[in-house]
């Protein structure tokens, strides 16, 4: 499937979703999409959206919370899996896009273009809702399930290596205090 | 009140609700305190760096927390508070355990011991020690309003002076 593709999508169905999204690829398809405030852009920290998730999702429980990562960033942290599924925040939604490749810096393949299932790590790492899609259909439908289902979901979606078109802003202060300002106006929790 | 007693009445008082951690023998009572008591939310970690993110959601939405680490782990955080905390503007405090200082058995614990301070230094992080109990509430509460007040992590040293050193086996 094309990562694009999916992620309008996504953002379509899930227009009040919080949406944490990891160097590369995935965040740069999400500012394709348009950018929106409630969108946090990981500009480097290759492993941490997962983590940064993980967090929002322990610290806004009735708040819909998705990740958007690549097998990249999930292969450095794996450890995330592990963290999610002992916490286990029902609101969490992590989509890995899976290419294969490290597909910003020249195209290297991942071990997931071989040996490694990622999916398979996830349920071994204790997550009990996982889900492996290649196609679009398949994405679509699975995504009316992982919206509406208590998760966490983990979500491992093979894709093309089309590139992303859009870059997001840059100014990371900026990305937080907007991206603040919309939780605030969700929630309204007393942030500091 | 003990060392730990006080540093968990403070986690109280400065509302740090998030607890992350990765296991160390000096930190082991604060563990089991802050995990039997419901006001907190415990994140056991398997790598330090995942703290950093996990607090960077966590006050993404409204929630402050803590770091708490041998000071290894600070080595294993280097990027994410480069990356993350520091160019996003992220607070949260982190309370080290010291190793590598006085009373150390284990050569291995000595470099990243020494090279903590300097480490921080280079990031603009700033850091204190906790020497003796009698301030520990003070540099405690001292630290976090700062960590807030600046937007960027701080940290606090638990020195083996006060805590004692791991008896060698």
């Amino acid at each position: 499937m094309n990562r694009l593709e999916a992620t309008q999508h996504l953002v379509r169905r899930a227009p009040q979703a919080l949406i944490v999204a990891g160097p590369g690829n995935a965040k740069f398809d999400l500012a394709a999409t348009g950018d929106r405030p409630q969108h946090f852009y990981i500009w480097n920290s290759l492993g941490l959206a997962p983590s940064v998730g993980l967090g929002l999702a322990l610290a806004q429980p009735q708040q819909q919370v998705i990740v958007l990562d690549g097998d990249g960033g999930t292969l450095m942290n794996p450890g995330a899996l592990v963290t999610t599924a002992r916490l286990a925040p029902p609101n969490l939604l992590h989509i890995v896009w899976d290419n294969g490749q490290y597909q910003l810096t020249g195209g290297q393949p991942t071990a997931t273009a071989t040996v490694t299932d990622l999916a398979a790590m996830g349920r071994g790492a204790g997550l009990q809702y996982v889900a492996a899609v290649t196609t679009l259909r398949e994405f679509k439908a699975g995504l009316e399930t992982w919206l509406t289902e208590p998760g966490p979901w983990l979500v491992i979606a093979k894709i093309d290596d089309s590139p992303a078109p859009a870059r997001p802003p840059k100014d990371p202060v900026w990305i937080k205090l907007r991206f603040m300002e919309t939780v605030c106006s969700l929630g309204k929790v007393g942030v500091k | 009140m003990s060392w730990a007693e006080i540093v968990f009445e403070r986690f109280k008082a400065n509302q740090l609700k998030v607890i992350c951690y990765v296991p160390d023998s000096v930190l082991a009572p604060l563990i089991a305190r802050t995990e039997a008591d419901p006001f907190f939310t415990v994140v056991p970690l398997t790598r330090e760096e995942e703290g950093v993110g996990v607090l960077t959601g966590a006050y993404l939405g409204g929630w402050r927390g803590v770091l708490m680490m041998q000071v290894s782990g600070l080595g294993n955080s280097v990027n994410a508070l480069a990356s993350l905390a520091i160019p996003y503007q992220i607070p949260f405090l982190m309370l080290i355990s010291q190793r590598g200082e006085l009373g150390e058995f284990n050569p291995a614990q000595i470099a990243m011991g020494r090279a903590a301070r300097p480490v921080l230094d280079a990031l603009d992080i700033q850091h204190f020690t906790l020497r003796r109990v009698d301030e520990v509430a003070t540099l405690m509460d001292g630290a976090i309003k700062t960590a807030y007040t600046a937007r960027r992590p701080v940290a606090l040293f638990l020195s083996t002076e006060m805590v004692g050193w791991k008896e060698e086996k």
